[in-house]
């Protein structure tokens, strides 16, 4: 399969609440902080920003299939990660609903051990209201 | 709770260091609780037979959890965590259980974007060995001094 026909590719959006069982669960792992509030909004619990991309990555992987939609020969390798690059306009909040969007913006043949591309998807994440949220681009490396 | 000095945007200039903060040993046992967050089990992270049946030595820590350790280093020093503005980080080295992660900063350019000061830096994150296992770039906005 050549990947390139991938480009412009939409996959299907993944909305979820991120819920305060899950970002407690992470940052406890990593030894974070929580409650993370720190005077952006009283009303509202911040998340730390560590979980966005990870975020963005659960919900990427909620609408890929790499076997199906890459032909990614899991015998040969799994996805691994490329660069990932992530904006912020504000910040998450614990209980938002956020949709995340990814699109296939680029594939790269390279050729190292063996051939491999580098997907690239733009990530666009919207809240309820419509507005943005975040939005950046994760790369893959699969191998052929 | 994180003791370094905080910075004001008046002190940066290329070349100035983000205080460094190291962070582990990496627990294999955490990476059950991210693979049920990330609702990904990959059982690379979290199955050693299966890893080392593929030529690796242990599991491999989840690249998102690699990656929130860098942030970390960069949030924690902040102000506030949200004046982050952008992050590029690239996966170079594959992080394992009982690894301890340094995290490491240099500002390469201060400036202001709609009136806003910003400070761009490279990032980066090092095993006990020396080894880099994430690199990247931050943006962020630091107060200044009244």
């Amino acid at each position: 399969m050549d990947r390139k026909q991938l480009i412009g590719r939409e996959f299907p959006p993944v909305t979820s609440v991120i819920g305060e069982e899950d970002v407690r669960d992470f940052t406890r792992v990593i030894g974070d902080e929580y409650p993370t509030s720190k005077g952006c909004d009283a009303a509202r619990q911040a998340m730390p920003p560590s979980f966005a991309p990870l975020i963005a990555l659960r919900s990427i992987l909620r609408a890929v299939d790499w076997e199906k939609d890459f032909a990614l020969d899991y015998a040969t390798g799994t996805a691994m990660f490329g660069e990932q690059k992530m904006d912020y306009t504000r910040p998450l909040y614990v209980g938002e609903r956020l949709t995340i969007r990814g699109t296939v913006a680029g594939v790269v043949e390279k050729h190292g051990a063996k051939p491999f591309d580098v997907v690239t998807m733009l990530i666009d994440a919207t809240d309820s209201a419509g507005g943005r949220a975040f939005s950046g681009s994760m790369g893959f490396i699969l191998f052929k | 709770m994180d003791i370094r000095a905080k910075g004001f945007f008046e002190d940066m200039a290329a070349g100035a260091e983000i205080p460094a903060a190291s962070y582990g040993p990496m627990d294999r046992y955490g990476y059950i609780t991210a693979a049920i967050v990330l609702r990904d089990t990959n059982p690379l992270h979290l199955d050693r037979v299966y890893a080392r049946e593929r030529g690796l030595p242990d599991v491999v820590q989840q690249g998102p959890l690699n990656q929130a350790y860098l942030y970390r280093f960069v949030t924690d020093w902040l102000h506030h965590p949200w004046d982050l503005r952008r992050t590029a980080i690239r996966f170079v080295a594959n992080v394992f259980p009982d690894d301890v992660l340094t995290c490491k900063g240099t500002v390469t350019r201060t400036y202001r974007e709609n009136g806003e000061p910003r400070v761009d830096c490279q990032i980066w994150q090092e095993n006990q060995k020396g080894q880099k296992t994430l690199t990247g770039e931050a943006t962020f906005t630091l107060p200044e001094r009244k």
